[in-house]
């Protein structure tokens, strides 16, 4: 069995990927020191040599910004490559898939030696690039990268011989052949392939800031290194009250939501009159269309203080006057009202489609057998519509750790009295983004923060869901 | 849809119970509808009502002392608000236009059962909606890589696209076009490009209909482009142009209480709804319209076909 040699191979990579096996090695410290500014006292911290998963702490201590963002893509790669090594031998170990033969477990092996051949590859141009910023040979790779490289050459033309028996048996084909043979498929992804690309892929990198304290007198990618100190002040100052209030109303919005997108789904479809059905749900869809800047004018005009319609009506009757904007504690029902004024018919409408899918056929046998309107909707209606609010809720799981941007800025805005129980994510990075040039890396650590909180609770919900029914699993 | 006509609903006698609960439905919409309505209504109203009347009595829901005053003033020097109109229609047109060819397109690409990476490709724009770099990368991107600061293409580029509208456009060709059609297409010597021009198009009207009037009205309403990438204002959107009004309103009342002056020669407060309503208007006389393609229209799906 070759594949089980391979495997050897991916065992030995593990291993060498072992933090006792250093990568670069520092071969000219005197001319670092001269170059870059590193004190004695710094000297003493500095080891000799580094392997992939220590090269930031070099960054850090050098303060020198600029291999930051190529180190942190070291170490993703070696991270990368364990991964899917691991992977690898699991599923080597596991034994081969009945309908696509062993092309599962190759693949993995591909890519964990595509990953490690790339890994070595970007190790030797680290040192090439950092020795070129520095003007010295400062750094050297050492021998194991070259070991790496050759081997993990090896292995992938080993594997890919392999690949194209199993591809032969079971008629499957590569990506280039796949190119070949619809072209036209992918001439027309390309402009979504850009758009994308520029839109949300490279931006990723950019999640290198939050390990550095930005400013821009430097360049992008060149502020020095801090680790994760902007998370420490993170946690400190603002992430807890930040990730409570984000969830919290999430979960409200998303709960309350639901619950009277349904119930006003269900009115629709039991009225009878056509007229009355088409009147009450463009009615209801039509705050759907107002825009976040339109619903701050409204919502100033019924609670402002002097002239406000509330406290018009209230001065009126002879009660005192209630001061909105100046007490934060109206303000997670207000938010929370206007939430729903504004998107209780756009789900209404989702509902409302499923509902008249059903086949009205059930609904007369059950009226032959005696049900009454609410056991109707009880056992026809709620468990017909299960379906949709189980994707719904996924798709808005999804994006529970963002929030309602446009919602909480247009209300809220910068009244910083509020900012206490109504400050989310999303307006706390905007207004870094705006206002404090001088704070982006904490911004972006609050939004990497953010970004990875709610990937992983998606992640998991969506695997616990696949686990007890794949039907309903998003993906 | 079957219908008998024999067993339609007023063959069978209706209980009681069936009564209270159906008046109870016609109560509950109707007080639904009215509370969804009512906030259209104050700003209307608002309005038209003298500004004097506001500041001595407060927004109401009906126009007292009747007047076009508000309408007068905004339309005395138009020419702020005609270019904020203008650039809107702009955005709104070349990104709807160049982003629903591009949803549609993507749509038809993931929708091909022989295309062997549709879940992939489902999989890897559906990502980007759960992990982002967030909100700085993706400005600094836009402001310092690309130096788009100022550009016009920094307001409609970056909205083109979202995956919600390309899994739902999905959803529509599936539903639109049988596999089997476009299978005997391909059979007569259709290529991708003749199958998706010549069958898909003309039959994917509602799909079209309903994704369009979702990205033109994300692009009518965006405010927050023009806050992060407008150097100058004459390439402001509209809502944000508004938005700012709004503030500076604001900003010149507090002005005119701090040196005790009289801020009734400018009607402020009915300016304010004035401009709310002529930003709004085009939406809501478009949407008795429109609506019927997002009432009939929107289903939702899973990300991978």
């Amino acid at each position: 069995m070759k594949k089980k040699w391979i495997c050897g191979v991916s065992a030995l990579f593990l291993i060498l990927a072992l933090p006792f096996f250093s990568r670069i090695v520092i071969v000219d410290l005197v001319g670092l020191f001269s170059n870059i500014g590193v004190t004695r006292e710094m000297a003493a911290d500095l080891l000799t040599g580094y392997n992939l998963f220590n090269i930031l702490s070099f960054v850090q201590y050098s303060n020198y910004g600029r291999i930051g963002l190529f180190a942190m893509l070291l170490l993703l790669l070696m991270i990368a490559c364990v991964y899917f090594h691991i992977a690898f031998i699991i599923r080597t170990l596991m034994g081969a898939r009945k309908n696509k033969g062993e092309l599962d477990i190759l693949s993995a092996g591909k890519l964990a030696f595509i990953f490690e051949i790339i890994t070595a590859a970007a190790t030797i141009a680290f040192v090439i690039f950092s020795n070129i910023k520095f003007g010295i040979r400062g750094f050297m790779p050492t021998v194991w990268v070259y070991i790496e490289l050759l081997l993990a050459v090896g292995a992938y033309v080993l594997i890919k011989v392999l690949e194209a028996k199993e591809r032969k048996k079971y008629n499957e084909h590569g990506l280039l052949h796949e190119i070949k043979k619809n072209w036209p498929l992918f001439i027309m992804l390309i402009p979504t392939f850009v758009y994308f690309m520029i839109n949300n892929y490279l931006p990723m990198l950019g999640v290198y800031f939050a390990f550095t304290s930005f400013n821009f007198r430097d360049g992008l990618f060149a502020s020095p290194f801090v680790g994760l100190k902007n998370f420490e002040f993170l946690v400190k100052a603002d992430l807890f009250r930040l990730t409570k209030n984000t969830i919290l109303y999430n979960v409200v919005f998303i709960g309350i939501g639901n619950i009277l997108q349904i119930f006003f789904a269900i009115l629709v479809s039991r009225v009878a009159s056509k007229w009355y059905k088409k009147t009450s749900q463009t009615l209801m869809f039509m705050p759907y269309f107002v825009s976040f800047v339109i619903l701050k004018v409204i919502v100033y005009n019924v609670f402002e203080y002097q002239h406000g319609l509330i406290n018009n009506f209230l001065t009126s009757g002879g009660a005192e006057r209630i001061d909105f904007y100046n007490t934060p504690s109206y303000w997670p029902v207000l938010i929370t009202l206007f939430y729903l004024w504004k998107n209780i018919g756009y789900g209404m409408v989702v509902y409302l489609a499923t509902i008249t899918g059903i086949d009205n056929e059930i609904y007369e046998a059950a009226k032959v057998d005696g049900a009454n309107e609410v056991q109707q909707i009880w056992y026809i209606t709620l468990p017909h519509i299960k379906p949709t609010f189980i994707i719904l809720l996924l798709y808005a799981l999804g994006s529970i750790m963002k929030g309602q941007f446009e919602l909480f800025y247009q209300l809220i805005g910068n009244n910083g009295v509020l900012f206490n129980i109504t400050d989310i994510f999303d307006t706390y990075v905007y207004r870094i983004t705006m206002t404090q040039p001088l704070s982006i890396g904490l911004g972006t650590a609050a939004g990497l923060y953010q970004s990875l909180f709610g990937f992983l609770i998606i992640v998991l919900v969506n695997y616990l869901v696949k686990r007890k029914n794949p039907e309903y699993a998003l993906f | 849809m079957k219908n008998k006509p024999q067993a339609a609903p007023t063959a069978i006698k209706k209980s009681a119970g069936t009564k209270v609960f159906n008046g109870i439905s016609y109560v509950l919409l109707a007080f639904g509808a009215i509370v969804c309505v009512l906030p259209f209504i104050i700003i209307v109203s608002g309005s038209f009502t003298d500004n004097v009347t506001i500041l001595k009595q407060g927004y109401s829901l009906f126009p007292r002392d009747f007047t076009l005053e508000a309408y007068r003033t905004i339309f005395r020097s138009p020419k702020d608000i005609i270019q904020a109109y203008k650039m809107n229609v702009y955005y709104t047109v070349v990104g709807t236009s160049i982003g629903l060819t591009m949803i549609a397109l993507t749509g038809y690409v993931i929708s091909r059962q022989e295309f062997k990476y549709r879940n992939t490709v489902s999989f890897l724009i559906y990502f980007t909606s759960i992990f982002g770099g967030g909100m700085i990368p993706w400005y600094l991107m836009y402001a310092n890589v690309l130096n788009l600061k100022g550009h016009t293409l920094a307001i409609w580029f970056p909205a083109l696209m979202s995956p919600f509208l390309v899994i739902l456009m999905r959803t529509f060709i599936v539903g639109a076009v049988p596999n089997a059609i476009t299978e005997s297409a391909k059979i007569d010597g259709a290529g991708h490009f003749t199958i998706f021009f010549r069958i898909v198009l003309p039959v994917l009207k509602a799909g079209l209909a309903t994704v369009g009037l979702f990205l033109a009205l994300g692009y009518w309403n965006d405010w927050y482009r023009s806050s992060m990438f407008s150097t100058n204002s004459s390439t402001w959107q509209l809502q944000f142009y508004l938005y700012d009004l709004l503030n500076a309103t604001t900003a010149m009342k507090q002005m005119a209480s701090n040196v005790s002056m009289k801020t009734a020669d400018l009607p402020t407060e009915s300016v304010k709804l004035a401009m709310a309503v002529v930003a709004t208007g085009p939406v809501l006389l478009f949407y008795p319209f429109v609506q019927r393609f997002f009432v009939s229209g929107i289903t939702v799906g899973a990300v991978k076909g």
